[in-house]
């Protein structure tokens, strides 16, 4: 089925288009995204029950962004009554000429930038899906999530507790200029199982997630990852802390996307070029990793929970090479940032929610494949961990550091797993140096919708990543 | 959709009871690239967040669910909504509890212009004294005036005006060879300029330390001082022991009365505080309606009540908490020349520091610290910091004098002997 688009945005298309006409005689663009986003949460443990209807990204509401004199303004608003544009046009006028009162009391410049061209464009995407989350039923996800939170509570005593969770949210958007008239539907949806284990006071997590471009049906995928997950609790109960060093790593799918998403992902973010906070802009054309890495991002290069049709500025969705085998070859880029580096937008202007400023982020951000097999790279390590599971990374695009929090590392030696598990793994080190260091690439890959990505430490947008199994070198501790 | 007309449908609904958070935010927002005007944004919105309860006929469960209503709703969609929500209540259902009822509100909460909020972090900011070698790169200043009303079925009906204001800094420092970046987000709850001036000063300062920092020795175990923010997210470890909701879920072991255990550190005690000079989390009722005041939570190692949500503070006993917002941590027992004797890794920029909430691990990459050894003090960088606060806690040292991070106050210096420190001269194979 198609997700059908809301009929609320349609209704207000025409007051919409208005009120773009109205400002239009006062600013030099005007452009309005507005937002109707419906979902729900529901959430099972041993101990609590949980429905939302708000997930991270439902929302109801409009930014309008205006631009005179160099200067680019916006206003959220989603109390307005829209069938009086002229009083909504004049309430904008007011506040932002209040804010410039201030600014020119203490005496603010202005970052200079031309206004954007507004080509006509229309795009009218309702996507598919197996579902929506306002015509699920949330008894019967209940007692699904219920289910596998009770089976994995029943396999070991030292397990205390699984909360299995789903949040699935019918994302509409519609972007309106002069000459614009763009509109999307689409579905997404994650699923996630946090297994909490104790034993002799220590308390573990291992967790199992699924998430896609689709409707709530992607919960089933969970059921068969139950067994793996308790497993990997039970083992870190009683796992070791790794002894500080360089090791040979294998990187399992999870852990390569958030390299991915860390290393090259936060470093080629064009709107930090323009502040000249990442390193990166310095390397295009030039060598930042092995011949074996390939790197893409786009919302078009993946089908996952932030695969869009256009994004928050209106623009298409894009499929990026960012390093072919190895060398860097361009950023993403969100508009503003590309008018002031003489570029071209990549579709990767995001906003946390219509309240919030867009920046360019991050959608897929995904490492190809390469032809190696898991075990092939096993047999190859001397000594070195498998590390699996994400617990949280951290971005350094200035000076191209990195660090990956890992839930476990399974200890190898002579090319065998040994069954000695290290936990948790902080993977620190150089950028060009761990990429560099990659020496062999499996043939499978995957994708990560489920968390969240932040911009320093706000901005709350979806992203996915992931990629195949990558062997390298990097410092844990 | 007005929140009278509100409690109108929710009064004809078949909900038992209900919750009303109404929340009209006036925001503004100005974005920095060196001291030029990148952006200016106004944000002006309502958020009315609607919960709903249902009670099970034989009174052994209790059911809710939660929306938000959007302030453009008509009658018909925002009918259709409760229906949903009280029809979902009945499968989101936990042991019955009771919510708050009506009680004296005894504080007041400051007036303040969003305007004069506004100009003074934006004046703050344009005079912090920079040099040609360490200057602003770029910067956000975020401030808020959220109006708010609670309402529910049991008669409570309050508002409270509050602020909330966030600024993002990234300084810079170079030397003639390469420049580097500091990041800092800090939050409060009116604009302190000595304390805007004195953080940012502060980074200027560690950004020409790390410009002749030397990589960080593979050190094996150290004892590690936290000097800044980042000594927050240790004591969020303690205060989510005491949080009801994670004692319930047998996420904390911790008992009432039974003291965690301590050897040589000091032991912690932690306040719930109603009200912190320029905290952003000061409020005249929590969000679920109970009055906030000052209460202890753990007195000197030994766990008092547990605070959090309604539900999961009644299934525990303890009837008397509320949502904390703002906490202290009390000084301990050393001046903090006594915490700096000795060999000890003090680390004052981490990328990302984080204490896990529920394992209690440690972990954060090293931007810049100053390894003291042997009298000599050595910037350093790189490598990482790791560890458990499950059992580090009955070792930490902390200071008597004390410093606040906007909602937290904590002891100044916190030292944790024993963490495991990742050089980057490696030991490993």
């Amino acid at each position: 089925m198609k997700a059908e688009f809301s009929p609320w945005l349609a209704s207000q298309a025409a007051a919409l288009k208005e009120l773009i006409a109205q400002l239009s005689s006062h600013y030099d663009h005007v452009s309005i995204l507005a937002t109707d986003s419906r979902g729900f949460l529901v959430l099972a443990s041993q101990h609590n029950r949980m429905i939302d209807r708000r997930t991270l990204t439902t929302e109801r509401g409009v930014v309008v962004r205006v631009h005179r004199d160099g200067l680019y303004s916006e206003y959220a608003f989603n109390a307005e009554d829209l069938a009086d544009p002229g009083a909504v046009a004049a309430r904008l006028r007011t506040t932002l000429d209040a804010q410039l009162s201030v600014l020119s009391r203490v005496g603010t410049g202005v970052y200079d930038t031309p206004a954007v061209q507004d080509p006509p464009l229309t795009i009218f995407a309702e996507m598919e899906t197996d579902g929506l989350p306002e015509e699920t039923d949330p008894a019967a996800v209940m007692e699904l999530l219920g289910s596998y939170s009770d089976r994995a509570v029943s396999m070991d005593e030292r397990i205390v507790e699984c909360q299995a969770r789903v949040s699935s949210t019918h994302v509409n958007k519609m972007f309106l200029t002069a000459h614009r008239d763009e509109r999307q539907s689409y579905v997404f949806t994650e699923a996630s199982l946090f297994v909490i284990g104790s034993q002799d006071g220590r308390t573990e997590m291992a967790y199992a997630d699924a998430s896609d471009r689709n409707g709530p049906g992607i919960i089933s995928r969970l059921e068969d990852q139950i067994g793996d997950t308790v497993k990997n609790v039970l083992e870190m109960l009683t796992a070791d802390r790794v002894e500080p060093g360089e090791y040979e790593i294998i990187t399992s799918p999870e852990v390569t996307g958030l390299i991915a998403h860390e290393a090259f992902g936060h470093g080629v973010e064009m709107d930090m070029f323009v502040k000249k906070r990442a390193l990166g802009a310095e390397y295009i054309g030039k060598r930042v990793g092995s011949d074996l890495v390939t790197m893409h991002e786009g919302a078009a290069c993946a089908v996952d929970v932030t695969s869009y049709a256009f994004d928050d500025e209106g623009v298409p969705a894009g499929d990026v090479t960012e390093i072919d085998r190895g060398i860097l070859k361009t950023g993403i880029c969100d508009t503003l940032s590309a008018l002031r580096l003489g570029c071209e937008p990549t579709g990767n202007g995001k906003r946390q929610n219509f309240e919030h400023k867009v920046y360019t982020r991050m959608t897929n951000t995904m490492f190809d494949s390469g032809s190696d097999t898991l075990e092939e790279m096993i047999a190859s390590v001397k000594k070195g961990y498998l590390l699996e599971g994400m617990h949280s990374g951290m971005e350094d695009p200035k000076h191209w550091g990195i660090q990956c929090i890992i839930a476990r590392g399974r200890e190898i030696v002579d090319g065998r797993l040994t069954g000695r598990v290290v936990a948790p793994v902080v993977m620190t080190g150089y950028v060009p140096d761990l990429l560099g260091s990659v020496s062999m690439v499996s043939g499978d890959r995957a994708s990560f919708g489920n968390g969240a990505c932040g911009k320093g430490h706000k901005e709350w947008v979806k992203v996915a990543d992931g990629g195949p199994y990558l062997k390298a070198r990097a410092r844990l501790g | 959709m007005t929140t009278d007309r509100l409690i109108d449908l929710l009064r004809a609904s078949r909900a038992d009871a209900w919750e009303i958070t109404d929340t009209q935010t006036e925001g503004w927002e100005f974005y920095f690239i060196r001291h030029r005007l990148d952006q200016n944004r106004a944000r002006n919105v309502q958020h009315i967040k609607l919960r709903v309860f249902r009670l099970l006929e034989d009174g052994a469960g209790m059911g809710s669910a939660t929306a938000q209503i959007e302030p453009t709703a008509g009658e018909e969609e925002t009918r259709e909504l409760i229906d949903k929500l009280t029809e979902d209540a009945r499968y989101a259902v936990n042991p019955p509890w009771k919510l708050n009822r009506p009680a004296e509100v005894t504080g007041t909460l400051p007036a303040f212009d969003l305007s004069a909020m506004a100009e003074a972090y934006l004046t703050a900011m344009r005079d912090v004294p920079e040099t040609d070698t360490e200057d602003l790169n770029s910067y956000e200043i975020f401030v808020n005036r959220h109006t708010e009303r609670f309402i529910n079925s049991e008669g409570i009906d309050i508002s409270q005006i509050y602020p909330e204001a966030t600024l993002e800094t990234v300084v810079n420092a170079r030397n003639s060879e390469r420049e580097i970046e500091l990041y800092d987000l800090h939050n409060a709850g009116d604009c302190d300029r000595e304390a805007v001036m004195r953080e940012v000063s502060e980074m200027m300062r560690y950004g020409r330390d790390r410009l002749c920092a030397v990589p960080t020795p593979p050190l094996g175990t150290a004892d590690v001082l936290f000097s800044t923010r980042d000594a927050v997210e240790l004591y969020k470890w303690f205060a989510a022991r005491m949080d009801a909701a994670y004692k319930y879920q047998q996420l904390s072991d911790w008992e009432i009365g039974s003291s965690y255990e301590i050897r040589e550190g000091d032991p912690v005690t932690l306040l719930a505080r109603a009200c912190l000079p320029g905290s952003s989390g000061n409020r005249l009722i929590d969000a679920e309606g109970a009055v906030v005041r000052d209460l202890v939570l753990i007195d000197a190692g030994v766990p008092v009540r547990f605070w959090g949500a309604g539900q999961f503070r009644s299934y525990l006993g303890g009837e008397d908490g509320y949502l904390v917002r703002n906490f202290e941590v009390k000084g301990g027992t050393a001046a903090e020349e006594e915490l700096r004797q000795g060999s000890y890794l003090e680390v004052v920029e981490f990328s990302d520091f984080s204490v896990d909430d529920v394992t209690g691990d440690i972990a954060g990459e090293i931007r810049l610290g100053y390894w003291h050894d042997k009298g000599r003090v050595t910037p350093v960088t790189g490598g990482s910091v790791s560890g458990s606060l499950r059992g580090s806690a009955a070792d930490m040292r902390l200071s008597s004098e004390q410093r606040q991070y906007d909602n937290w106050v904590i002891p100044h210096l916190t030292r944790i002997p024993g963490l495991h420190v990742t050089g980057i001269e490696t030991s490993g194979t």
